[in-house]
């Protein structure tokens, strides 16, 4: 092969790279929040925040007018099971799958405010888990694994805010055995 | 040619492989480097300074806009839950820390809405006065309900957003501007969802740089 044939080669690859590079950073980014948050609180398990300031490192943009709580699932071993008391001002119970993909979402805005005051219980399920085997409020994840994030005001008083992620779970569904 | 030459040629011949693949890759990079910058241009909203997306984490967001919004704003919710529209320019020129600058507005149509500044990092600005940002409801207004946010490193009278260096080492800056605003709508009105590139928001003036 000539070098003119190995320089072109190199320049179309090159550009062609881009592509996919651009479509695996989303999953790089996603993968290192997942690990990162998922060995210093565990997966499955719901990890309340401190309000956000310059120390705060966990993700990129945080607002300083919210307090977050967030749970790094992983459905593989059966569904996982989400309780959130729904407070009065602003909040959202958000899901992500590795993407980044904003898939699914509950708030206590516009017609879902009956939700305040409130317990939200959702069974977070894999792709291939059947949903109508599942009672109650039912989220079907694109992928097994993924970060459900849960946004609270905390402008003015924040202590409403602050006792409702406390007093929310993230846990794996108990398997109930026949013997 | 010499053998000296001819010895060098044929190492060369030998790493070729290697060399295209390192080469490749570098080339991707950098290409794609040039291409997030181009998109958030190309594929964002213009509504005067601020830039916006439709697609922020839906499923219809192209590569290149889903890459731009994991480096910069991860974990954003889709529009119908909140949207964000961020400046680093005014009129071309980026924020700079040795400059003033004013915002001026009024409310705007969602259950709450907030300016927040970041630093070329994408993180919140160490300050001694621990403020990060202007909300609808702790901010000064006037008798007709508008405002004015002052942003700058030095004090100044009324809402004074601080600004300053970064918490990451100036260093690693690849970036034009020193600072950002973020402005977030959090269950927008129609006028956002629906033409969010006319619709009303605040407006960003440059006032005097040192």
């Amino acid at each position: 092969m000539s070098w003119v044939r190995w320089i072109a080669v190199i320049l179309v690859c090159g550009w062609l790279g881009q592509y996919p590079l651009a479509m695996l950073v989303p999953h790089l980014i996603m993968e290192r929040l997942y690990n990162k948050v998922g060995d210093r609180t565990g997966y499955n398990q719901m990890y309340v925040n401190t309000r956000p300031d310059e120390t705060f490192r966990n993700v990129v943009r945080p607002s300083p007018d919210l307090l977050y709580a967030l749970c790094v699932y992983n459905l593989e071993q059966g569904a996982v099971v989400i309780n959130a008391p729904v407070p009065e001002r602003y909040w959202s119970m958000q899901f992500y799958q590795m993407n980044t993909d904003n898939f699914a979402g509950i708030s206590n805005q516009r017609e879902q405010h009956t939700r305040v005051g409130t317990q939200v219980e959702v069974t977070l399920v894999g792709p291939d888990a059947n949903p109508a085997e599942y009672s109650g409020e039912v989220i079907q994840s694109p992928t097994e694994r993924g970060v459900m994030l849960l946004r609270a005001s905390a402008i003015g008083d924040e202590s409403q805010a602050r006792t409702a992620l406390e007093g929310s779970s993230c846990q794996q569904q108990l398997k109930f055995v026949s013997t | 040619m010499t053998s000296k030459g001819n010895t060098f040629f044929n190492r060369l011949r030998v790493l070729r492989w290697p060399l295209a693949v390192l080469l490749v890759a570098a080339l991707s990079v950098f290409l794609l480097q040039g291409a997030l910058k181009t998109g958030l241009r190309e594929s964002f909203l213009r509504n005067g300074d601020w830039r916006t997306s439709e697609s922020i984490g839906a499923a219809d967001a192209d590569a290149v806009v889903r890459a731009i919004v994991a480096i910069g704003g991860l974990l954003g919710s889709t529009r119908e839950e909140s949207m964000y529209y961020t400046l680093n320019s005014v009129a071309g020129e980026p924020l700079r820390l040795n400059c003033r600058y004013r915002i001026e507005g009024s409310d705007y149509d969602a259950n709450w809405w907030s300016i927040t500044a970041y630093g070329w990092d994408f993180y919140l600005i160490p300050n001694q006065e621990k403020r990060y940002s202007y909300n609808n409801e702790n901010l000064i207004r006037g008798e007709d309900g508008r405002w004015v946010i002052r942003v700058g490193v030095s004090e100044q009278e009324g809402n004074w957003l601080p600004v300053g260096p970064s918490g990451t080492l100036a260093e690693t800056n690849s970036m034009a501007h020193d600072f950002d605003l973020l402005l977030r709508l959090y269950t927008p009105g129609n006028a956002y969802l629906q033409h969010p590139e006319s619709a009303p928001l605040p407006t960003v003036i440059k006032e005097a740089c040192s």
